[in-house]
């Protein structure tokens, strides 16, 4: 695409030369030639700061009111949005061509385990801990889908909100490898395995995972804009990632499950592009404003410790496994994981 | 391949729903974003979607289709195709992209707020694939006119039109805000997925792919039809939120949500496809009228539907079926006399040849619109065009913002407005029904003022015509004009003979 775009950029001048000839968006503000992601994305949402009211209904109707409180309102603001470029600068084409890759790759992996007779050879007390660690994160994993899929209706450009459509979009695909391995596990392990009410309550009821659902049941209300992108892609989501990919990866592989450990590596390859945009996304807010640092900081400290609670919840678990790991050594991993993370944006 | 088939595992990637502890069940789904009328939450867990996809299957089919209409498009961007095209075509083409790529992106946030507010997970997966199905369709219908700027400057607008208070872009941004942008997400799925999708587009865009294929507009009958497949899919979001709400005694509810809606997608419509079928389209390649479309794909399809679901058609079919006779050729008498006040270059259209096709179409026609015709097409044979151009504003109907063309009474020469008063000030509509969904809710509508109000309220100074225009953010490079050069006035019918033979 991009060759075609500049092929026409260089003939962009009639014949006679008389009149130079549109080569780009009016509303496009540079000199330079758009790039074919830029072409598809920039100011989409003309709609952000509208007088008088975002939406062509009543200033008043209730999602004028919505979009007013909680986008335009929020403390989260810069001059221009627009300026941001995500540094995977993905149009809906290269996301699904990457992600079909991606997705050939696990075809292909969960193949091969198969031939093997994968399921039938773990041990049931390595299926026992799946069931209650593993399986129930379909729930936790749908909130966090939700969660991206709010802040990217509400983020102030389409250059934020699409990253944030494909982040909703690889929690669904996580969590339906996820169900998919608890139907196929249920084929040789038993059939409780795929039950979803016994999954459900699991979920509602298991003391380990309370601190986790209510950390999630929290993140669907926040409802500021950069205060649900902060707490969701600051906060819940790396520690979360950092303890079901990274962690997980490394106990499924301790306890010879090298599928679901080569799984999860593959869904962190997702977690780093997301944590990529929003590293590069704080760092364009807090180079235009810094004071952003305290308002960030604020949020990173509501939410961290509800975070960490859920972590070690499950981090219990992670020592009720055949091969177990310490609860210590998980939390270390998180912790360090996450340090490193906001590191990279001076927010630790 | 995995061994385990889609049916296999797949209701549990769809069983995510639980009772809230920490925070109460108000809050996660508060009323301003999904408008609930009392179904009981666990009702909605059981809602089924009829067409199943998992995101694996959903990536391998969407980079191959991808692959396949860029690659047209790549093709084609080296040929001359797009020059050879009827100038007619190329105004449908041109408002199409104006009034639909951006709004296509518009629905990328309604579906995400399904993703987010619906109701239950399998909805919620649903509205997720179908908010990255609109990314690609805004994208995509983006990035084809930006293809043709060096074609013509009014291919900008595809990407425009949406910032500006053009009254085209407000009339479509009107209804799209209140269908699906601004829309709570129970609402979203009946007026979007299941009133306009199904009702409308599902077909229109089948209609349209074969209509492009047919003038050779290989490019935008290839993008057409493979929207028109994503669209297929995520319009069924509506049918079981609709089931939902009728099993559980809301019908009333769910007829009104679909009638507040329909009537403005068929304005829409009118204006937009009614315009293309029966005047833009190159005579030769018409298949049908409008009135025939509308009447054998739409009217009775959605009548089909609405009897297998126990519901009823609205209660303005009536008045929607004799308007399928006039209105589209009122609003193109409009459109095209304030050709300065739009995007495109609207096409006459009426050639002797092209008024006995309307004639034989719509019985009447040279009698009622014929006449205004003569009039026109005498001043342009004189070299008056100067006459055939507008020097004041139309009245704009408060509802669906489209210039209000309707004789209320035949006889009378002059338009009588539909009337509503509320909160001290007068409304005009268009039609009944405009008056009607305006009554139904007065306060999503009241404090939003047409282009009409904006002018008498002193927003746009001085009030000249040439200010209107540069407040509808039009430039002379920009301004349409007759799509032909005034070409069909001096056509006779023995010239059309001549050039057929």
């Amino acid at each position: 695409m991009s060759k075609e775009s500049g092929a026409r950029a260089r003939g962009d001048r009639q014949v006679g030369g008389l009149r130079r000839k549109r080569k780009a968006w009016s509303l496009w503000e540079e000199r330079r030639v758009p790039s074919d992601y830029e072409v598809v994305s920039h100011r989409f949402h003309y709609h952000f700061r509208r007088e008088p009211a975002p939406f062509d209904l009543d200033p008043n109707h209730p999602i004028n009111r919505w979009y007013l409180k909680h986008r335009e309102g929020s403390p989260f603001q810069v001059d221009d949005w627009e300026q941001f470029r995500d540094p995977a600068r993905l149009t809906y084409k290269d996301y699904v061509t990457l992600q079909k890759d991606r997705e050939l790759y696990v075809d292909q992996l969960i193949d091969d385990f198969e031939r093997e007779d994968h399921y039938r050879r773990l041990p049931k007390a390595w299926v026992d801990l799946l069931e209650v660690l593993y399986i129930p994160s379909r729930f936790s994993g749908h909130v966090l889908q939700m969660s991206a899929m709010y802040w990217a209706q509400m983020a102030p450009s389409a250059y934020i909100t699409n990253a944030g459509y494909f982040q909703g979009a690889d929690e669904l695909r996580r969590l339906q490898r996820s169900a998919y391995i608890a139907k196929a596990l249920s084929l040789d392990h038993g059939e409780h395995l795929a039950d979803s009410e016994r999954t459900r309550a699991i979920w509602e009821d298991d003391p380990h995972w309370q601190p986790m659902r209510e950390v999630m049941e929290k993140l669907l209300i926040a409802y500021d804009w950069g205060e649900s992108f902060v707490a969701t892609n600051l906060v819940v989501k790396p520690v979360y990632d950092a303890l079901m990919n990274v962690a997980f990866s490394g106990l499924a592989e301790q306890n010879g499950d090298d599928l679901l450990h080569l799984m999860h590596r593959d869904f962190q390859l997702d977690s780093e592009r997301a944590a990529n945009f929003t590293v590069a996304l704080v760092r364009y807010a807090t180079e235009r404003v810094s004071d952003h640092r305290r308002l960030l900081g604020e949020w990173i400290e509501k939410w961290r410790e509800p975070a960490y609670r859920a972590a070690e919840g499950l981090a219990a678990l992670f020592e009720k496994a055949p091969h177990g790991m310490a609860k210590e050594a998980v939390m270390d991993l998180v912790r360090a994981s996450h340090r490193t993370f906001l590191e990279r944006m001076g927010l630790a | 391949m995995p061994k385990l088939e889609r049916s296999a595992y797949y209701d549990l990637t769809r069983d995510m729903n639980w009772r809230f502890k920490y925070v109460r069940a108000e809050e996660v789904f508060p009323q301003e974003m999904v408008h609930n009328p009392e179904v009981p939450y666990e009702e909605w867990w059981k809602w089924d979607e009829p067409y199943k996809v998992t995101y694996r299957e959903y990536v391998y089919n969407q980079s191959e289709k991808d692959h396949g209409v860029y690659s047209v498009k790549a093709a084609i961007a080296r040929s001359k195709l797009f020059d050879a095209l009827d100038n007619g075509w190329k105004a449908a083409l041109t408002a199409h992209y104006g009034a639909i790529a951006l709004p296509e992106y518009l629905a990328s946030i309604g579906e995400s707020r399904m993703a987010r507010f619906g109701l239950g997970a399998s909805w919620r997966n649903m509205a997720t694939y179908g908010c990255l199905d609109e990314t690609r369709h805004g994208q995509i219908q983006v990035y084809f006119p930006y293809g043709l700027l060096d074609k013509h400057p009014q291919f900008d607008w595809a990407h425009k039109a949406f910032h500006t208070n053009e009254w085209g872009a407000i009339a479509a941004r009107s209804m799209f805000d209140r269908m699906f942008t601004a829309n709570d997400a129970l609402s979203t799925a009946i007026q979007l997925t299941f009133t306009f999708e199904t009702g409308f587009t599902n077909l229109q865009f089948l209609g349209m792919a074969a209509d492009a294929m047919d003038v050779g507009d290989v490019e935008f009958g290839a993008l057409i039809s493979s929207i028109q497949t994503d669209e297929s899919r995520h319009a069924q979001i509506g049918e079981p939120t609709l089931r939902i709400l009728l099993k559980n005694g809301k019908k009333k509810e769910a007829q009104r949500l679909v009638e507040t809606m329909w009537w403005r997608a068929w304005h829409i419509f009118a204006l937009l496809t009614g315009l293309s079928m029966d005047y833009y389209t190159p005579l030769e390649h018409r298949s049908m009228s409008f009135k025939e479309f509308m009447e054998e794909w739409v009217l009775r399809q959605f009548l089909d539907m609405f009897r297998d679901l126990g519901m009823d058609p609205p209660w303005y079919w009536d008045i929607m079926r004799d308007e399928m006779n006039w209105y589209q050729h009122g609003l193109h008498l409009g459109v095209w006399f304030w050709r300065p006040t739009v995007w495109w270059n609207p096409d006459g259209g009426v050639s002797e040849a092209e008024r006995e096709w309307l004639e034989e179409k719509y019985p009447g026609w040279n009698d009622t619109f014929g006449r205004y015709w003569d009039v026109i097409t005498e001043n342009i044979r004189n070299g008056q065009t100067e006459k055939t151009l507008p020097q004041t504003l139309p009245l704009v109907c408060n509802m669906c913002h489209i210039p209000i063309v309707t004789l209320s009474d035949p006889k009378q020469k002059h338009n009588a407005p539909y009337v509503s008063e509320y909160n001290g000030r007068r409304y005009l509509f268009c039609s009944e029904p405009c008056k009607w969904i305006f009554d139904v809710e007065p306060e999503k509508y009241a404090g939003y003022l047409s282009i009409v109000d904006r002018f008498l309220a002193g927003h746009i100074q001085p009030p000249t015509l040439e200010n209107v225009l540069a407040y509808m953010g039009l430039t002379p490079d920009i301004w349409g004009r007759d799509a032909d050069n005034y070409a069909w006035a001096f056509q006779k019918k023995v010239d059309q003979a001549a050039v057929g033979n």
